[in-house]
């Protein structure tokens, strides 16, 4: 059972000073094993905080990132998944999920985390799962300013994975779950 | 089944052949164990099965049926059973499709401490521990224990145990407790399977073979073909094997019956069962984590605070570690007080060794015999004679179980004495009991622990009280050496506390009375020292008429204490002035030589007045004196100072020189020196100032006082730091008298008529001293007498006196020496010594005498 938290977004400190304090004392070290951030943090400070979260962190660059030696796409593998991490602002249309299928394609992944539009979305497509855990502060977007701050919590055993949803709506989390599981076909493509 | 698992110390596998006389069997394992209690060893050769019985987790009565056995087993384990199910959580799964969780308070990233994913990650946290210590759970035995069959086993009952008992939690050791447990459960289901082996046909039911080979045959299977097996079976095995159950030996015969599937509670109730080795690994490590029912409970051991109803109010383990110190302390006092000189507490090394039961110290295999013992000890508390209302405060030893545990901890001491004794320092001290040596004599170590736990049950139940006073002393941490024996302790306490409450009390009030009297006696005038003096004459005179003696004896400690404060107080007084005394012989002696070089007048005129005085205190002195005399008789025989021989013989000498027998006639002796007083009073006030003390001069200093202030300036530092001295000597002799008035008192009226005889010894060796003191005195008279018409001879007067008082002083010297030889041969050897110390005091004042002498002669 391992628990991985996905993020991005965030934007500090140009469209937002700092994480909800509501999600800032949920997210506690010793629970989560893998930090997937999809990108524009933007300084290092958030990168060093979401260390102290996690030690396994993985980001990819997103446009106002100002490290710029974070790779453009990331895959990892966690337990019998793959994960594909993406920014998406490279992805156009920004958020189309055809052409975010195209990316979990061609990146061979089950589950595809992109971030860009600072909209939750979570869509089952061709035996895996696209994702966009939003902003997790809450930014602006070039797209809108109605965000919430949302983040995503991924709770992957074995051929199965549960998505926790956490959404600050009205200064009150919400928290929504999906279920998924990998089919043995899919397991067996690999 | 790995050979390594094997335990060597089981019995060999019964020949193929068996025969009904098993017992060889059993007796092997005996010899090997050194087990004496065999007969109540129902499953002696399955220790496992017998570990289970003496931990309490079967009915150990042996009546009990092997049903009986079954269904307690089937119960514990479904008790088990249900506790895994209830506690192991997996968040991720849901329960059931139909709970619709509420996902704000379960999920992973909840602050509620009662979500599932909360208790998950607890869970997961503790696993993480246990699994720290598991992953190095003897790594020699790594075959076995590193498995991962056997490490997910031992992690789960762990958990379980954590979870169920969250007040413990999880401590490093307890999987060193639990480890042995499976691993003899383990070893009796090899044994079993061997035995299995061995017996087929009678373990397994050819209608179950039948019914699984044929099994598409379902219900139609043919009742001849089997009846034709059996009878095949019947004939082929004949009489070569067993026919059937009965046949067998009782042990095998457990086992088979142990493991039949068809038993009570079916396959759950099979007692030695591979599959729920872990429930029944869990049954065993609960009960003797909790005691079952009896005081000895390892759990306790790793809790930091006291257990409920501990008298001690120390942590259990601290409180057993006390207890071994304790047993020790009465096996092995030397040992035991090296450990206590080098600081080694017994929780040092006592920790490491209760808290796994030995098992860092011993291989796997010793300690299963050593736990076999100690398991085999009841748990169950002793029934004691004083019941409820004292529970002594070593828990420990309450039991025999508890008891062998202690007993066995000192066994273990006891065989590294000699190398503990040899260290000198702590530290290789606990090296070495750290690190206890592997190739030992374990049957030797049993048998010895054997009689220790007899003599600490004994010792426990027979003497309580020591058992609390040793253990206060420790709590403490004063760890006295006045614990070493318990007896030793309670008797010599009472007294001296009894003494203790108003000894200080009394002490403090006689310094502060002197330093009064002190005063007084400077500043004030005649009449009220008098009445003080005579205060005290009737006092003592009150005292010796009522002949104290025998009442305070009858009259128990709280009077005995009045009449020591009023031996003090008499004391303090007869020596009160004995110091002023002094004081006043320096200062006179300064006076004198002031006054004779001054004017001869002024000397003149101390004499007149002297001799009035004198005349008129004399009225008194006699009464002064016997006064003197009967409360040194009282006290000069328990302590006898010499200074009261002295002091007394000089009284006598001081009333009259001519007689010497004056205690005999002391009305007469009044009357004589009523009637010619001048002649020695006149003489003597110079002679005894330099003996020092005497009631006369002290009355006739007294009134020198006003003449004498001056002088108190010139030599203030003699006049202070003699006297003071002298003080101390004194508070020394007040202080061993009060300690010896309760032992005295009895000896005294006995031995009162002993001070006058040595006293009036005194007195006749000391006649030769009358002489050299006329002498003197002659001197003295003689240079006054000179220093009326010449000044100029001063300083060869001066001299004289000088050379008069080394010569004085030799000759008191010498009959101390006297007196004392013969006090060693009269006395016994307490006072003695005593005699001893206070003539030393006394050779110390006459020191001081010979200096003043020196400087005067100097001058």
């Amino acid at each position: 059972m391992v628990l991985v938290l996905a993020l991005g977004d965030l934007h500090i400190p140009h469209r937002a000073p700092d994480l909800p304090a509501k999600f800032k004392s949920m997210l506690v070290p010793g629970k989560i094993q893998h930090i997937i951030c999809t990108g524009n943090l933007s300084i290092k400070e958030v990168h060093d905080y979401l260390k102290t979260l996690c030690p396994d962190l993985h980001i990819t660059r997103g446009e106002y990132d100002e490290d710029t030696r974070y790779p453009e796409t990331k895959t990892l593998t966690i337990g019998q998944f793959k994960l594909g991490l993406c920014h998406g602002h490279q992805v156009i249309p920004w958020g189309d999920l055809d052409s975010l299928a195209m990316l979990q394609r061609q990146l061979d992944v089950d589950i595809l985390v992109t971030g860009h539009t600072h909209q939750f979305t979570a869509y089952k497509h061709e035996g895996g799962v696209v994702i966009n855990p939003g902003s997790a502060t809450g930014a602006y977007s070039s797209i809108t300013y109605d965000v919430n701050p949302s983040f995503v919590l991924m709770d992957i055993d074995g051929l199965r994975v549960v998505v926790y949803v956490y959404e600050l709506i009205d200064g009150e989390v919400k928290v929504d779950k999906i279920d998924f599981k990998k089919t043995a076909s899919i397991h067996t493509a690999h | 089944m790995p050979p390594a698992l094997m335990n060597p110390l089981m019995p060999p596998p019964p020949p193929p052949s068996v025969s009904v006389s098993a017992p060889p069997e059993l007796e092997g394992s005996d010899d090997v164990s050194g087990r004496s209690v065999t007969q109540k060893r129902r499953f002696g050769d399955l220790r496992g099965l017998q570990w289970r019985v003496d931990l309490g987790v079967l009915p150990s009565e042996s009546s009990t049926s092997i049903d009986d056995l079954r269904r307690v087993t089937a119960d514990c384990r479904r008790r088990y059973a249900n506790l895994r199910r209830r506690l192991l959580v997996e968040p991720h799964i849901p329960k059931d499709g139909s709970n619709s969780p509420d996902l704000t308070m379960d999920n992973p990233l909840s602050q509620n401490p009662d979500s599932t994913w909360s208790r998950f990650f607890r869970n997961a946290e503790l696993e993480r521990m246990v699994d720290q210590d598991l992953s190095r759970l003897y790594p020699e035995h790594g075959n076995y224990f590193q498995t991962p069959g056997c490490q997910g086993i031992l992690r789960r009952i762990l958990l379980l145990w954590c979870l169920r008992h969250p007040e413990c939690g999880y401590r490093q050791g307890m999987h060193e407790l639990l480890a042995p447990l499976l691993y003899v459960l383990q070893v009796d289901v090899e044994r079993l399977s061997e035995v299995r082996k061995l017996y087929e046909d009678i373990f397994t039911d050819k209608f179950d073979g039948l019914l699984y080979q044929e099994n598409d045959l379902s219900y139609s299977f043919d009742f001849r073909k089997s009846q034709d097996l059996l009878e095949d079976e019947i004939g082929s095995h004949g009489n070569a094997k067993v026919k059937s159950l009965d046949e067998l030996d009782p042990a095998l015969q457990t086992i088979v019956l142990l493991s039949d599937a068809y038993g009570a509670e079916g396959e759950l109730g099979i007692v030695l069962s591979e599959k729920f080795m872990e429930h029944d690994a869990y049954c065993m490590f609960d009960a003797l984590m909790s005691g079952v029912r009896g005081s000895v409970a390892m759990a306790d051991f790793f809790s930091s605070f006291p257990v409920a109803g501990s008298q001690t109010g120390l942590p259990p383990v601290i409180e057993a570690s006390t207890a071994l110190y304790h047993l020790l302390c009465l096996v092995d006092s030397s040992l035991y007080s090296h450990l206590l000189d080098l600081g080694v507490e017994p929780q040092y090394f006592s920790l490491r060794w209760l808290r796994v039961l030995f098992g860092r110290e011993f291989s796997l295999d010793n300690l299963l015999i050593i736990w076999d013992e100690i398991f085999a000890s009841d748990n169950s508390k002793v029934e004691k004679s004083v019941d409820d209302n004292i529970d002594w405060g070593l828990r420990i030893l309450h039991s025999p179980r508890g008891a062998f545990i202690a007993a066995m901890a000192v066994a273990m001491l006891l065989h590294l004495r000699s190398s503990l004794l040899a260290t000198e320092n702590p530290t290789t001290c606990l090296q070495r009991l750290l690190n206890f040596p592997e190739n030992i004599n374990i049957k030797k170590l049993l048998e010895k622990a054997k009689s220790l736990q007899a003599r600490a049950l004994s010792v426990d139940i027979s003497s309580p009280s020591p058992l609390i006073i040793g253990y206060h002393l420790q709590s403490k941490s004063v760890m006295t050496r006045s614990q070493t024996l318990p007896s030793e302790t309670v008797s010599p306490k009472t007294p001296v506390n009894l003494l203790t409450d108003s000894y200080w009390e009394e002490k403090w009030r006689v310094a502060h009375e002197a330093e009064e009297l002190k005063q007084d006696g400077i500043e004030q005038q005649i009449p009220t020292r008098k009445k003080g003096w005579t205060e005290k004459v009737k006092h003592t005179l009150r005292r010796a008429g009522s002949d104290p003696p025998p009442s305070r004896i009858k009259n128990g400690k709280k009077e005995s204490k009045v009449v020591r404060r009023n031996i003090l107080e008499a004391l303090h007084k007869a020596l009160g002035p004995e110091e002023e005394a002094e004081q006043m012989d320096c200062h006179e002696i300064l006076c004198k030589q002031e006054n004779i070089s001054e004017a001869a007048e002024g000397v003149q005129q101390n004499d007149n007045s002297k001799g009035d005085n004198s005349y008129s205190s004399d009225d008194r002195c006699p009464s002064g004196n016997t006064g003197i005399e009967e409360s040194s008789s009282v006290y000069s025989d328990s302590t006898s100072p010499p200074n009261e021989a002295n002091y007394h013989e000089i009284t006598s000498q001081g009333s009259s020189v001519a007689s010497n027998l004056y205690l005999d006639e002391c009305d007469e002796t009044a009357d004589t020196s009523l009637s010619d007083p001048p002649l020695p009073v006149s003489d003597h006030p110079e002679s005894i100032p330099e003996t020092s003390e005497s009631t006369d001069v002290d009355v006739d200093k007294s009134e020198n006082i006003p003449q004498m202030s001056g002088c108190n300036n010139n030599d203030p530092g003699n006049s202070a730091t003699h006297p003071k001295e002298k003080k101390q000597n004194k508070f020394q002799w007040f202080w061993k008298f009060g300690r010896n008035t309760v032992e005295g008192i009895s000896g005294k009226v006995g031995a009162a008529s002993e001070p006058t005889k040595s006293t009036s010894s005194c007195s006749n060796q000391s006649n030769s001293q009358p002489p050299v003191s006329s002498t003197t005195s002659e001197h003295f008279t003689s240079v006054s007498s000179k220093g009326d018409s010449v000044d100029q001879n001063v300083m060869g007067t001066l001299k004289n006196i000088g050379q008069s008082m080394l010569d004085h002083i030799q000759v008191i010297e010498s009959v101390f020496q006297q007196d004392r030889n013969q006090g060693v041969s009269v006395e016994n050897l307490s006072k003695n010594i005593l005699v001893g110390k206070g003539q030393v005091t006394a050779m110390a004042a006459l020191k001081e005498l010979r200096k003043i002498s020196n400087i005067l002669s100097e001058m």
